[in-house]
């Protein structure tokens, strides 16, 4: 019981983990994470700033089909 | 003894998915069950994607997992994200799956359910989902370069700007004719005007929170705008039931059309943050979500197909748009099977964020499997309901009549059966005043979505809120591609002015953006309004057009695969991307000259031109109405130019690769790869598991 326990929590984990990188949610921890802010020396951009610069990058090109 | 088990396992699916394709191609007399489609459509996804997706990524791609990906040698955790592929699957759908397989499929369905089902997954396995892999391939081996820009470097420079002109046609053609469905779906419907004019000050809303409140906090605020169109969905009920509130929100097809207009250049003119990212993240939660409730709603109610295999209308007489079987089944579903647009996405956000070249196996090739799908739970739905229904809610008036009783005398007249009081009784069942005439697939499609979740949850209760919930869903996800798409375009606008005048090319200038908003809405407005005024509903001339545009682009990207697989020496197996490329020029070049030439004024925009240009001469036209005719005429003479173009565009692009692989293929040429050298990654295997960003 325990077992399945655990395993269910985990799977819930996962699935959380995966909606919030598919829906963008998590995307500014990802940016603070990237290889890119680590390397560099300069401060990273802030939640805010991040969240609008990656807007316009977004919709800038084609990103929604018919 | 694994490997034998293998095999048994995959030759009981293979035979499983003959049955369903035996029952669907070969059952006449009484109703077909649904689930026969999910068998037929499911098993031979299984096997395509288990047996052929996997000889291309061995044979003709030769995918290395040791290379490193543009998202490992640029991971600057903006645009080269290194991504889970589960979730860049979930990405990569959610950004190709749009109203084309939901509209396109409904609209086929005037064939019968066979022809469009059979197209959907047979142009799917061999070629909208080839074509979505290699070139997904192509861009991961060029660090993430489009379309446009490989066309440029590897057929030739005038490739390269034949694929700009051809993404810029597509997008105008496209968001004219989306639009057109919507204004065929809302016009004289105050419960689906108020909820879908309710979207807008929802996404103004979420916009500010996300902004300024919770700033990038994605999946609070799009719970709180989910609950809020739920309620506004319900509420838009009540707007109905109230004689004045419905009065402001029943407008003309015409009023609808300058509404969408409006919001079009709004959409485009003001920061993305405010209004279009926020509708974004709206619609792409709806659109997820409805489109497993659709799937888990067949399953669980197992309709009957009401339609027949073929109806009389292969012959091309087709009330909802004219032509034969061949070519226009193909034109009308694009999206589903084959489409075009798809190649920008898998050369746009895609490659940058893809963890592993073997992962374009799951992602380029999966994903459109999964939109091939989409398309035949549309077909499920829309053949689920009687032909009668079908053919009074897609025809023109000018068709079938204007009235409930001239509506079933015509279409029980060509052996549908259909009484007056179905159709007022349906309408008042959705809640709408009529379903008369509402030619664009989205309306059908709602009646047919209601009806399965409502045999599913709530039964007739609640048909109306299903109805208004459905429409709400195709209209959101439909403005989503608007906004987006009209922005894009503005770039675009922007990109190609600023060759003649520098400043123009300013993203940030004002007047740029404002002149370049006003340019590409004005261009999709004019096929949105020529649309509403069109007396054959519209969707008959302009459907096919932006059918032929979208294979016009996907003949682009496969001459692009093809010209790099012989450059890289895979001649062996090119025969993967060249058959499906010589298909979509065939069917693309007859389309483009019966839609120009051919003498039924129906289906000829020339003979129709010409044919209202002799009444005008014979007098036969009152003097009130000659404007109007003449504005017809020449519309009518626009699209024949704008095919014209199109298909000339195709032949060009076509000469150019021949003599770039007659070249390459007799050695006269050494061919030149603009491929990245190879890198060796540094990221261990399994490191996928750890990895789950994403920047969308």
């Amino acid at each position: 019981m325990r077992k399945l326990l655990w395993r269910i929590s985990k799977l819930s984990e996962i699935l959380w983990r995966g909606l919030r990188a598919w829906s963008g949610d998590s995307a500014y921890e990802n940016y603070l994470r990237s290889r890119a802010v680590r390397a560099a020396g300069c401060p990273p951009l802030s939640r805010k700033e991040f969240y609008v610069q990656q807007l316009n990058r977004r919709y800038s090109r084609p990103n929604r089909c018919c | 003894m694994k490997r034998a088990l293998s095999i048994i396992v995959w030759v009981a699916v293979g035979a499983v998915g003959a049955a369903g394709f035996g029952a669907i191609a070969l059952h006449r007399g009484e109703h077909l069950n649904a689930v026969w489609f999910v068998i037929a459509a499911g098993c031979c996804y299984l096997v395509a994607y288990r047996l052929y997706s996997s000889f291309i990524s061995a044979k003709l791609l030769a995918l290395d997992d040791t290379r490193a990906t543009p998202a490992e040698r640029h991971d600057d955790g903006r645009d080269f994200v290194p991504t889970n592929k589960w979730v860049l699957l979930g990405h990569h759908f959610a950004a190709i799956a749009g109203p084309g397989p939901l509209v396109g499929p409904t609209l086929a369905a005037q064939f019968g359910y066979l022809p469009g089902t059979l197209w959907l997954i047979v142009g799917a396995v061999f070629g909208g989902c080839v074509q979505d892999f290699v070139i997904l391939f192509c861009s991961i081996r060029r660090d993430g370069k489009s379309l446009g820009e490989m066309a440029r470097e590897e057929v030739s420079k005038r490739g390269g700007f034949i694929a700009q002109i051809a993404v810029l046609a597509i997008m105008i053609i496209l968001l004219g004719v989306v639009a057109l469905v919507v204004v065929n779906a809302l016009k004289s419907s105050p419960w689906a005007t108020f909820t879908l004019a309710m979207s807008i000050p929802i996404a103004l809303l979420l916009g500010l929170y996300l902004r300024f409140l919770r700033p990038g906090r994605v999946l609070e605020a799009s719970t709180i705008g989910v609950a809020l169109l739920v309620f506004v969905v319900v509420a838009g009920q009540w707007v109905a039931d109230s004689p004045s509130w419905a009065r402001v929100f029943t407008m003309s097809g015409v009023s609808l059309a300058f509404a969408i207009i409006a919001y079009g250049f709004a959409a485009s003119a003001l920061p993305v943050w405010l209004l279009l990212a926020p509708r974004d993240y709206l619609s792409a939660f709806i659109k997820v979500g409805a489109t497993f409730s659709l799937a888990a709603g067949i399953l669980l109610v197992h309709p009957a197909i009401q339609m027949p295999a073929l109806t009389r209308f292969v012959d091309g007489t087709g009330p909802v748009f004219s032509g034969k079987v061949f070519p226009f089944c193909f034109i009308t579903i694009a999206c589903g099977a084959v489409s075009g647009f798809h190649s920008l996405i898998s050369s746009g956000t895609t490659p940058k964020m893809i963890l592993r070249e073997g992962h374009a196996r799951l992602i380029g090739y999966g994903a459109m499997l999964m939109e091939s799908f989409v398309g035949v739970m549309a077909m499920v739905a829309a053949c689920a309901m009687t032909p009668g229904v079908y053919f009074a809610i897609n025809s023109p008036a000018s068709i079938v009549g204007a009235t409930p009783e001239a509506a079933a005398g015509t279409i029980s007249g060509w052996g549908f059966p259909l009484s007056a009081g179905t159709m007022t009784g349906l309408a008042h069942a959705v809640g709408e005043h009529t379903l008369l005439n509402r030619a664009g697939g989205a309306p059908s499609l709602a009646v047919g979505m209601a009806q399965i979740f409502s045999n599913t949850i709530g039964g007739d209760r609640l048909l109306s809120i299903w109805y208004h919930f459905a429409i709400m869903f195709e209209a959101l996800f439909i403005l989503t591609v608007l906004d987006a798409g009209t922005r894009v375009g503005r770039f675009m606008v922007q990109e190609l002015g600023g060759r003649v005048w520098k400043p123009f090319a300013r993203t940030a200038w004002m007047p740029g953006i404002l002149l370049s908003s006003a340019l590409i809405v004005g261009a999709w407005g004019y096929f949105l309004y020529q649309g509403v005024i069109d007396p054959l509903g519209g969707i008959n001339s302009l459907w096919p057009l932006f059918g032929i545009a979208n294979q016009l682009l996907a003949a682009v990207a496969l001459v692009v695969a093809t010209t790099i697989l012989l450059k890289m020496g895979r001649t062996r197996w090119i025969g993967v991307t060249l058959v499906p490329m010589a298909w979509l020029v065939i069917v693309t070049m007859t389309a483009s000259w019966q839609k120009i030439f051919h003498p039924d004024p129906r289906l000829g925009f020339l003979s129709y031109a010409n044919a209202m240009a002799a009444q005008i001469a014979a007098g036969k036209i009152p003097a009130a109405k000659i404007a109007e005719a003449q504005r017809l005429i020449f519309n009518q003479r626009l699209d024949a130019l704008v095919t014209a173009v199109l298909a000339l565009m195709i032949l060009v692009l076509v000469v150019e690769a021949l003599l770039q692989w007659t070249a390459i293929l007799s050695r006269r040429r050494v061919p030149v790869l603009h491929e990245t050298p190879y890198l060796r990654t540094r990221w261990a295997p399994g490191a996928e598991g750890v990895s789950a960003g994403g920047d969308d």
